[in-house]
């Protein structure tokens, strides 16, 4: 398949694994492994800061790169964590040379075989969320259609993790949406279930569960879906005061 | 262009609205975003309406209360399908629907009546309710805003559900929502009366209202009062004299 074909059919693969079942990290290694395959380099990594803070690998064209990838989160130094920390693109075209900027990391990638890198950024708008790696076994300048196309590549995959992660907080802000309802549901049936069994009013029942719940250091809501399924006795319930 | 529609419907929201609640000023631009005559925010969970967050007036609270009551309309439908539901002629449908909602709603000045989806992500949060005093299509304009502003609806509750303390609902969205309680105390009551499950008082209550020609809240509150009790021999009882 031509280059330009296949660079077209990664960003149809991207956007597929918008819809359901999406994994971020299935989406990376497709990110990661199409760098090797469509654009001319070696290896291919990629990082992303985690919710914590930190960056985190996430996916690696191959094993020897995700040792790589490691050993720079461990020295701190590289340049993923340069393109991550400035937002910018980050580039060494002969790492030989690069001991001053990074003595530890610049040793190991030599070690590893590469001999130059590429860093992007994983940007949208202010918010910079990782960094892609790009690695050559020899040295000298990538091509600007390359480097082009990668940074396009890394903006899709940036835009799919930061809505998946908005998708993800809704579905948490739902939940709990639905949990506080549900909770405040059940009070109210217990109330009217104590009221009734106790010929007392709304309010005296509540005081009835609410003492209750205290005195046994539960939670009202438990009470209340004890009171409903029948493990909490209402006669139990400690006398409401006198109205 | 999606963006403006977003950018013209937010700057509704800012402007200074007339009503104290933040809810009720959602729904009012809801209305007016989309040139309806009224709108309601209804929530639902497991295919069944929990309540509403905010209602423009008494016509779309109405609206609202019927497919509480009832189980069926253009809300239900809409979150149920997962997809908008357009009914422009309620009074003159082209496929009757709603048999037990469509009266009532038309009764009280709901000409037109739609309902969309209300959803973040996979997050899916019940439906925007638009009712017309007059018959008619949504224009593809004003379907075009409905679908923006309901995007911005499910947004902002969850907006304000995210600074509610852990277990509670929101203060901001406790304001001026109807999420029947007076109903859940009436089934906790029946159920005591029937010696049943407080699922089964609600269909009991449910049924009752709907046998009666009655809203379900006001069965509920006469049951809260002690004005009705319900018997496992011989159905409900009136206890006054």
């Amino acid at each position: 398949m031509p280059r330009e074909a296949m660079l077209a059919r990664t960003f149809v693969d991207l956007a597929d694994t918008l819809v359901a079942d999406f994994d971020v990290v299935e989406l990376l290694t497709l990110l990661t492994d199409r760098c090797v395959e469509v654009l001319d380099v070696g290896a291919a990594g990629l990082m992303l800061v985690a919710p914590e803070g930190g960056l985190r690998v996430m996916a690696s064209s191959s094993e020897a790169m995700r040792v790589l990838e490691l050993f720079e989160l461990q020295a701190q130094e590289g340049p993923c964590l340069d393109a991550f920390r400035t937002g910018l693109p980050v580039v060494a075209q002969d790492l030989s040379t690069a001991s001053g900027r990074w003595p530890r990391f610049a040793a190991e990638a030599l070690g590893a075989g590469f001999q130059s890198v590429q860093a992007l950024p994983m940007r949208l708008r202010g918010a910079v969320i990782g960094a892609l790696n790009l690695f050559h076994v020899d040295r000298g300048e990538m091509r600007q259609a390359d480097i082009d196309a990668a940074q396009a590549l890394a903006d899709v995959a940036t835009i799919a993790v930061l809505q998946h992660r908005a998708a993800l907080e809704a579905q948490v802000l739902n939940e709990q949406l639905n949990h506080a309802l549900n909770s405040r549901i059940v009070i109210e049936q217990a109330k009217g279930m104590v009221a009734e069994r106790r010929e007392l009013d709304m309010e005296e029942a509540f005081t009835a569960l609410r003492s209750y719940s205290r005195n046994h250091s539960l939670r009202l809501a438990d009470v209340a879906r004890g009171v409903i399924d029948g493990t909490v006795a209402v006669p139990e319930l400690d006398s409401a005061p006198p109205a | 262009m999606a963006g403006e529609r977003r950018l013209r419907i937010l700057d509704l929201l800012g402007i200074g609205g007339t009503s104290g609640s933040e809810t009720k000023r959602l729904c009012e631009v809801c209305a007016e975003a989309t040139g309806t005559t009224g709108a309601g925010i209804m929530l639902m969970a497991g295919d069944v309406p929990r309540g509403s967050v905010c209602t423009t007036d008494d016509v779309s609270d109405l609206i609202e209360q019927l497919q509480y009551d009832l189980g069926e309309g253009p809300c239900v439908d809409a979150y149920q399908d997962d997809r908008p539901v357009l009914e422009p002629d309620l009074a003159r449908p082209r496929t009757p629907r709603w048999p037990a909602f469509s009266g009532p709603a038309v009764e009280a000045g709901a000409r037109a009546v739609f309902g969309f989806p209300l959803q973040v992500g996979a997050a899916r949060l019940g439906a925007l309710n638009l009712y017309c005093e007059r018959p008619g299509e949504l224009t593809d304009d004003q379907h075009a805003d409905a679908l923006v502003m309901a995007d911005v609806a499910a947004q902002a509750v969850l907006v304000l559900q995210a600074g509610a303390p852990a277990g509670r609902l929101a203060g901001e969205l406790e304001a001026g929502s109807d999420f029947h309680y007076v109903v859940h105390q009436a089934a906790g009551m029946v159920a005591a009366q029937l010696e049943t499950s407080v699922g089964q008082a609600l269909v009991r209550l449910r049924a009752y209202a709907f046998g009666n020609d009655r809203k379900l809240a006001e069965v509920a509150a006469d049951v809260v009062s002690r004005k009705l009790r319900f018997d496992a021999d011989s159905g409900e009882k009136d206890p006054r004299p």
